[in-house]
């Protein structure tokens, strides 16, 4: 008995789960029948006219509410991401000008893209999306995840003028989809291209007398007198020295290195059609790059540990401040950024007040100039899911936040605080205490539509820019400025509409860029080309090729068989 | 069922009660609060097992954002694109490979440990010195493999390492435990026995508990000496829980969890380490292809059911006692 009645339970759990289901899909089928793909546009159009409405003089007359997506970069003595000085004058800004309440919602900086993903998935990503990831808009637009921007863009042109003004056609169209004119995105300006170049420990160079190299040969020897005079750099830490250092992610770390094998001359088609990777992984000339690397590895010149750890760790960075690091591939400004915590300022105080490392240029290109890949005026990816309601709310406030004086704001906060001005009215940024730090250099992570400095004249930028780190000197930034600015071959738009191929596939393609340039590295020298040329072999057939060949494809559909764009 | 139910009712009414069968209204009456605690089990079991089921349809699915399941396109070659998709994928057969050969490794290995380790501890005769060690030796279990991967780093990387750190001051040359393929599945191993072992023989120690006195008593009068009581009393008694506990493991031959991969591996070992459960999270997860991986998912419980049943029916052949 007993045991019939149990079963007549499971079953009729069974049948009820069923029922359940059933009625759960009938549901969610009726609702998405009503918004449908196409649909979604329209009914949100509607919205949005009735919205303006209630619109008057750029102000709502009923408070929208809008969620706002911010980094969280975690780091020491920072301040809530989501509300801080910094927030707090957005929110109170906002409210003013357009009656717009913001919230603000963090997201791990180093995991941005799985964290996106998963609140796109789960319906709960911010009103406004901000990634580096194009690939990943283009992946949920494709599955109606996405808003498509250009019918408001266009609508409420008058409204957005700062967003306008600054961002300009370029950035705004930049992926303007060729034929049916979708855009899913609006692309950041970046107001420095600077990128990666390479710094080197000067107190070294000064005790050693060695002379700051200018080739890869006299690197290469330089690496190898810090190795060989260890016990005179660092006493008895001499086994801890790292002549030189990368991460995990070789292809950004060493990535001045790597283009200096590229060829300078490149056509635009070839550098298109082979740089799905923008750590150029599949470029003609890197794996003799990455075969110098190997033989720095195995000369015992690098750092036997960099692959095994990830992204966003510290360890290596704790190396370099603790000055055990003698050279390393970073961004132009490295060094000297966050104020007191700076890997310069670090180095001060551990090692002694000459240690520091400045910017060099050593690695030539078969021209016997420093050609440096740098892409386009692009930068960070701001785009709205599907799930925002409130398409206009968001746009005005990409405007505020592009906005002179509001950027300004963000990036030099208040006088005496964070900044000082000098006797020529340039801009001295000092290091901030408590409320008023900043988590991120200039708050880049605010400033979502701007990335480098850029205040209300340019003649006040290029009078500051050299003063945007405090504690460190002048010439060392005037002279990392100049370097990352030598021989730039600055990237252009190939707008050839998607590229279904590279649908969903970026993760996966990036961690096996990752694994084939870490195996590459730590390779026996005997072992190298059959190590990597089987890591490519791996890297192309799980999807590699089929970008390359419907790159190819496209490019010849829009460009015909000219090489070069215009 | 129910037609005997109502005869019981009708027959009560009618016929005064001479059978013993009690009707279902008061069996109902007599034992309602037994079957209230039984629907909480039975309310996860359907909120978090049975509903979910519905969802494995979109391994024949296009998936799509917008769309409940019912309403997504079936997807090419009458719905078995991403089958035919995974089983081309390279990535896919070596996560296959490695899942396959981890999990088998680590029964070979992992499997004895907490029998030998509930063995030795029984002999023991001091009952302090067994706790302490028995509470030692739980203590891995309650740490996550976050932790573990850290510690795993901080001991055993190549230049940081405190391992390799000794052997080098003591004149070696330092071992690639977590940085070399072969290496790294020992070291992959072995994190999971420490982990594991102590709390894994608590259901050993306590089959043993319930040995009855008396057959040691016994075999010590037929002069029977340590080894042999362990060997024809203690382990004779265990085998029941033996069986059952490698049926079940077994059936975890093709699963997993994937937190002790993800934590303990890197970019150099990826081709012995990468396994069905991270292959899923990243091309799944986090390459969106969400159709792909539920096809996965749902091969890896098929052939994980069919390896229990396989294993059940062998026990059984083999006059134990299977799991059901």
């Amino acid at each position: 008995m007993k045991k019939k009645i149990l079963s007549v339970l499971l079953a009729l759990t069974m049948v009820a789960s069923l029922a359940a289901c059933d009625n759960g899909g009938k549901a969610s089928e009726e609702s998405s029948s009503s918004s449908g793909a196409p649909s979604i546009d329209a009914s949100k159009m509607e919205e949005a006219e009735k919205a303006g409405a209630d619109f008057e003089n750029g102000k709502f007359k009923e408070t929208k509410k809008i969620v706002v997506e911010i980094y969280d970069r975690g780091n020491d003595g920072g301040s809530d991401p989501e509300n801080n000085l910094y927030t707090d004058y957005i929110k109170k800004g906002m409210l003013e000008d357009h009656n717009v309440e913001v919230t603000f919602k963090k997201v791990p900086r180093w995991t941005e893209v799985d964290e996106i993903n998963n609140l796109l998935a789960a319906g709960t990503a911010p009103d406004v999306c901000v990634t580096y990831s194009y690939p990943t808009i283009q992946t949920y637009a494709n599955m109606g995840g996405v808003i498509d921007l250009a019918p408001y863009i266009e609508q409420y042109k008058s409204e957005i003028p700062n967003l306008w003004n600054w961002l300009g056609e370029t950035n705004i169209y930049w992926d303007r989809d060729p034929k049916t004119g979708t855009l899913w995105c609006v692309e950041a300006k970046l107001a420095v291209s600077n990128r990666v170049i390479t710094f080197v420990r000067q107190d070294w160079l000064d005790k050693l007398g060695l002379k700051a190299p200018t080739t890869k040969a006299e690197f290469e020897s330089m690496l190898v007198a810090f190795k060989d005079n260890a016990s005179t750099l660092l006493g008895s830490d001499a086994s801890k020295i790292v002549p030189y250092s990368v991460s995990y992610d070789v292809g950004w770390r060493a990535a001045t290195l790597i283009e200096s094998f590229l060829d300078p001359a490149m056509s635009d088609k070839e550098y298109y059609v082979n740089g799905f990777d923008d750590r150029k992984l599949t470029q003609n000339g890197t794996k003799e790059g990455v075969r110098l690397l190997n033989k720095w590895y195995n000369m015992g010149l690098m750092w036997n540990d960099f692959a095994q750890y990830g992204s966003g760790d510290t360890t290596e960075d704790d190396m370099m401040k603790a000055g055990f690091v003698g050279a390393f591939t970073h961004n132009w400004d490295y060094p000297y950024r966050n104020g007191d915590d700076s890997i310069n300022a670090n180095l001060q105080r551990n090692v002694g007040p000459n240690a520091k490392f400045v910017a060099i240029d050593p690695f030539e290109d078969k021209n016997g100039t420093h050609t440096k890949f740098v892409s386009g005026p692009i930068d960070r990816k701001v785009f709205f899911p599907a799930t925002n309601d409130e398409p206009l709310a968001s746009l005005l406030y990409l405007d505020w936040i592009s906005a002179p004086e509001h950027i300004q704001y963000l990036q030099i906060g208040d006088e005496g605080v964070t900044h000082d001005v000098t006797a020529d009215g340039a801009i001295q940024v000092k290091a901030a205490t408590g409320n008023a730090i900043m988590n991120s250099g200039m708050n880049i992570d605010y400033t979502i539509t701007v990335n480098g400095l850029k205040l209300t004249s340019d003649e006040l930028t290029n009078k500051s820019r050299a003063l945007n780190y405090p504690g460190i000197p002048a010439e060392d930034v005037v002279n990392s400025h100049k370097i990352a600015n030598t021989d730039l071959r600055v990237g252009k738009n190939v707008n050839v509409g998607a590229i279904e191929a590279e649908e969903g596939i970026g993760d996966t393609l990036s961690q096996k860029r990752d694994i084939a340039y870490d195996k590459a590295v730590v390779a026996s020298t005997a072992d190298f080309d059959k190590v990597w040329d089987e890591e490519i072999k791996n890297y192309l057939s799980a999807g590699g090729q089929a970008i390359i060949d419907e790159r190819t494809e496209k490019w010849e559909e829009f460009f015909g068989s000219s090489d070069m764009l215009k | 069922m129910s037609d005997g139910m109502k005869k019981g009712i009708r027959s009560r009414s009618s016929v005064p009660v001479v059978k013993k069968k009690v009707s279902f209204k008061v069996y109902m009456k007599r034992y309602w609060q037994l079957y209230v605690l039984l629907a909480l089990p039975l309310i996860y079991l359907l909120v978090f097992k049975y509903i979910p089921m519905a969802y494995v349809q979109i391994a024949f699915k296009k998936y799509q954002l917008n769309k409940s399941i019912w309403a997504m396109p079936l997807a090419k070659k009458n719905g078995f694109e991403y089958y035919i998709k995974a089983f081309k994928d390279r990535d896919f057969l070596f996560a296959l490979r490695n899942t396959l050969l981890l999990n088998l490794k680590d029964l070979v290995f992992g499997f004895p440990a907490p029998i030998i380790f509930a063995l030795v501890l029984n002999e023991l005769p001091f009952k302090g010195f067994k706790k302490v060690v028995q509470t030692i030796a739980y203590m891995p279990h309650f740490l996550s493999w976050v932790i573990i991967g850290n510690l795993s780093l901080q001991l055993f990387a190549k230049d940081t390492g405190m391992v390799n750190m000794l052997i080098k001051s003591l004149g070696g040359s330092s071992i690639p435990f977590i940085a070399e393929s072969a290496h790294w599945v020992r070291t992959y191993i072995g994190w999971g026995i420490w982990q594991s072992f102590g709390w894994n023989s608590i259901v050993y120690l306590a089959a043993i508990a319930g040995i009855s006195p008396d057959l040691y008593e016994a075999a010590s009068m037929d002069g029977a000496g340590r080894f042999q009581k362990m060997w024809h009393i203690t382990l004779p008694s265990l085998k029941p829980t033996i069986v059952v506990l490698l049926i079940m493991n077994l059936g975890y031959i093709m699963g997993g969890g994937m937190e002790r991969p993800m934590a303990l591996y890197n970019n150099l070992v990826m081709d012995k380490a990468d396994v069905i459960a991270t292959y899923v999270y990243r091309v799944g997860i986090k390459g969106l292809q969400f159709s792909l991986t539920t096809a996965v998912g749902l091969f890896q419980s098929v052939v994980g059911v069919i390896l229990i049943l396989t294993a059940n029916f062998v026990s059984r052949k083999l006059g134990e006692r299977g799991i059901w």
